[in-house]
């Protein structure tokens, strides 16, 4: 037995144990989407007022009165039991079927989602990457010489920046650096004028419109990251195994990294998945606040519009990326957590 | 208690933090003495930059952006307590509950706590607000209270957990202490610290939230906040007609507040945890140290 990418890791009775501990945790998963795509269908029924007769008050005409049984249909409003409605409702999940988006009109919600998706993705992918490297280094530094300038500086500010909210920085971002001083574009993600392509101009255009977006939700997030990671540092500090490491004459470098932040790397990680909630969260504001066209500001589109297809749709492929980005996030722990493999 | 409160001051970053929030509440209750203007009446022309008569400028509709901040300190710090109160309350009952009685009660109410963590918040947040139609201030704090409540039963329940094994826990248990006071007396002032960390970090979420949901227009726009500030800010496109005033006020209050809240939390933080104490207070003897030989040094070269 052995898998293809595991064989060199686990033998084979490891391996029995490693498959035990992400089927339970994909089992997690599981019951959790189910909890999620409940409340999703609960929401609009439990809350006074019919979805579609806001919606048809609000289209100013652009929907017929006629379509009314059509879109209630769309939320699975249709005239049987409470429970028919709700397995018609899980079925169009795993159909993919949302139904048609009413500001988008007439193109389906799946279509709409997946064009904003990978923009939501490079957002807040590449946020997560350079806040989460940027401020475990600095956390690690931080804490390795406590007191001197690095903590100093980097500690105080990664607390209040801990405290900033994301629509803060991003109006303030705007404000400074793309009103007052038009350094970068006001919003959308890349120069209207060009066809997506894969061309230099056009993934300058990319980086360019995403630049303000990117650092509003790092600097969000890094100041977590580098609080949790200094925090984690410190708490092995006095352990025997590194002064042990000092001892042989190994570098400070080899040290810091090889020995301890390898271990005070663990809780952050954990810390990391705990952290998702926010990168969602911050990147919706982020794309409001700068016309960013991600899932977000789809998300907010739809509220403004009463646009309920899209927000059930929207909230299903959100909650779908939070528990795919925790799965991600328990196979890292696999790989880092020596306890995991020799369980 | 007394003691209490005397370590928690002497640590710096605490009193720091409790003098900011401190000035924050003495301007929550004295609100109607310290605005000079009425906050939602017309009182200048509109976009006045700050002036001698209107130190931070007026909006859109000339009201005077100081009497709006003054009160909606009082708004933004309400839903931030009261939210702080409901997730705190609930967060340590449940992760306390989890961790005294074990088995199915934990398996329980720690998977419907795992659950909680890995929805998407925001976005849950936004969409039962909006269903609700544009809702006050008192019902965002109760959405905020009953929502946020995963993550402190997350960490209430660790620290729970490994009370229990300790010494003075186990023999109460074995005197036979009915379950009420072993929660109430034996366990629940040995958690004071976490629970605080908890309500502390709960206001500024909750600050930070309430903010966010108003910015996006889900909020009753009569009431006067730091968030409806922003969303009235927004809808004049202040930012584009550079009327900074309207933006940056509400959000230097909500960024001081919310530092001062995370000094308390740093303070209490490092009492609990008395190793990040100790460990600073090593670098800085070793500090002092490097300074004194250095003057020694420099004593015998003359």
């Amino acid at each position: 037995m052995g898998g293809p990418a595991f064989g060199k890791h686990f033998p084979p009775d490891r391996w029995f144990d490693l498959m035990r501990f992400l089927l339970k945790r994909l089992g997690f998963y599981g019951v959790a989407f189910l909890v999620a795509a409940t409340f999703n269908f609960m929401i609009p029924r439990m809350l006074p007022g019919n979805p579609a007769d806001i919606m048809l008050a609000n289209s100013g005409g652009m929907i017929a009165p006629e379509a009314r049984d059509a879109l209630m249909a769309t939320f699975g409003f249709i005239d049987a039991p409470l429970h028919e409605q709700y397995f018609a409702y899980l079925g169009s999940i795993f159909t993919w079927d949302f139904g048609l988006s009413v500001k988008f009109y007439p193109m389906p919600v799946a279509d709409v989602l997946m064009q904003a998706l990978p923009w939501t993705l490079f957002l807040t992918g590449s946020a997560l990457l350079i806040s989460f490297s940027i401020g475990t280094l600095l956390g690690i530094l931080a804490a390795w010489r406590r007191g001197q300038l690095t903590d100093v500086i980097a500690s105080p500010t990664a607390l209040a920046l801990q405290s900033v909210p994301a629509v803060v920085v991003a109006l303030c971002g705007l404000y400074f650096l793309a009103v007052q001083n038009r350094v970068f574009p006001t919003s959308y993600a890349f120069n209207p004028s060009l066809d997506p392509a894969w061309s230099w101009e056009f993934i300058s255009s990319v980086l360019y419109h995403g630049f303000l977006p990117v650092v509003t939700l790092s600097v969000v997030l890094i100041g977590g990251y580098l609080i949790t990671m200094r925090n984690n540092m410190i708490g092995q500090l006095g352990e025997d195994y590194l002064a042990m490491a000092e001892a042989k004459g190994l570098s400070d470098a080899r040290v810091r990294y090889a020995y301890a932040a390898r271990n005070a790397l663990l809780p952050s990680v954990t810390a990391l998945a705990l952290s998702f909630g926010a990168l969602f969260g911050g990147s919706l504001i982020t794309e409001v606040v700068f016309n960013y066209p991600g899932v977000g500001n789809l998300l907010y589109l739809g509220i403004v519009g009463r646009d309920f297809p899209l927000i059930q749709g929207q909230l299903l492929i959100m909650t779908l990326a939070m528990l795919l980005a925790n799965l991600a996030v328990d196979l890292a722990y696999v790989f880092l957590d020596p306890r995991l493999k020799r369980a | 208690m007394s003691d209490l409160l005397r370590t928690f001051l002497r640590n710096r970053k605490a009193a720091i933090g409790l003098t900011i929030v401190l000035i924050y509440v003495a301007i929550a209750i004295f609100a109607p003495l310290i605005a000079p203007f009425d906050p939602v009446a017309r009182v200048g022309r509109p976009h006045q930059a700050p002036s001698a008569e209107h130190w931070l400028g007026t909006t859109r509709m000339g009201r005077d952006v100081f009497s709006q901040l003054i009160w909606g300190t009082r708004t933004s710090l309400m839903v931030g307590i009261v939210a702080g109160l409901i997730v705190t309350a609930i967060g340590t009952a449940i992760g306390i509950t989890a961790a005294y009685f074990g088995g199915w009660v934990d398996d329980v109410l720690n998977f419907l706590t795992n659950v909680v963590l890995v929805l998407p918040q925001l976005p849950l947040l936004l969409v039962l607000a909006a269903f609700l139609g544009q809702v006050g201030p008192w019902a965002i704090a109760l959405i905020i209270g009953l929502t946020s409540w995963a993550w402190g039963a997350r960490v209430t329940r660790a620290q729970a957990m490994s009370l229990k094994t300790r010494d003075f826990i186990q023999a109460s248990a074995m005197i036979g202490e009915p379950t009420w006071r072993m929660i109430l007396v034996e366990m629940l002032p040995n958690l004071l610290s976490i629970i605080g960390f908890n309500f502390i970090g709960s206001v500024i979420f909750t600050i930070i939230t309430e903010a966010t949901l108003e910015f996006l227009g889900l909020g009753s726009p009569l009431a006067t906040s730091w968030g409806t500030m922003l969303y009235n800010a927004q809808t004049a496109s202040a930012i584009m007609v550079g009327a900074w005033w309207e933006i940056l006020a509400p959000c230097s209050a909500i960024v001081l507040i919310g530092i001062g809240l995370s000094l308390m939390n740093f303070g209490v933080d490092e009492i609990a945890n008395p190793r990040m104490r100790t460990l600073g207070n090593v670098a800085k003897a070793l500090r002092i140290e490097k300074r004194l030989t250095r003057q020694r040094m420099q004593e015998a070269n003359q």
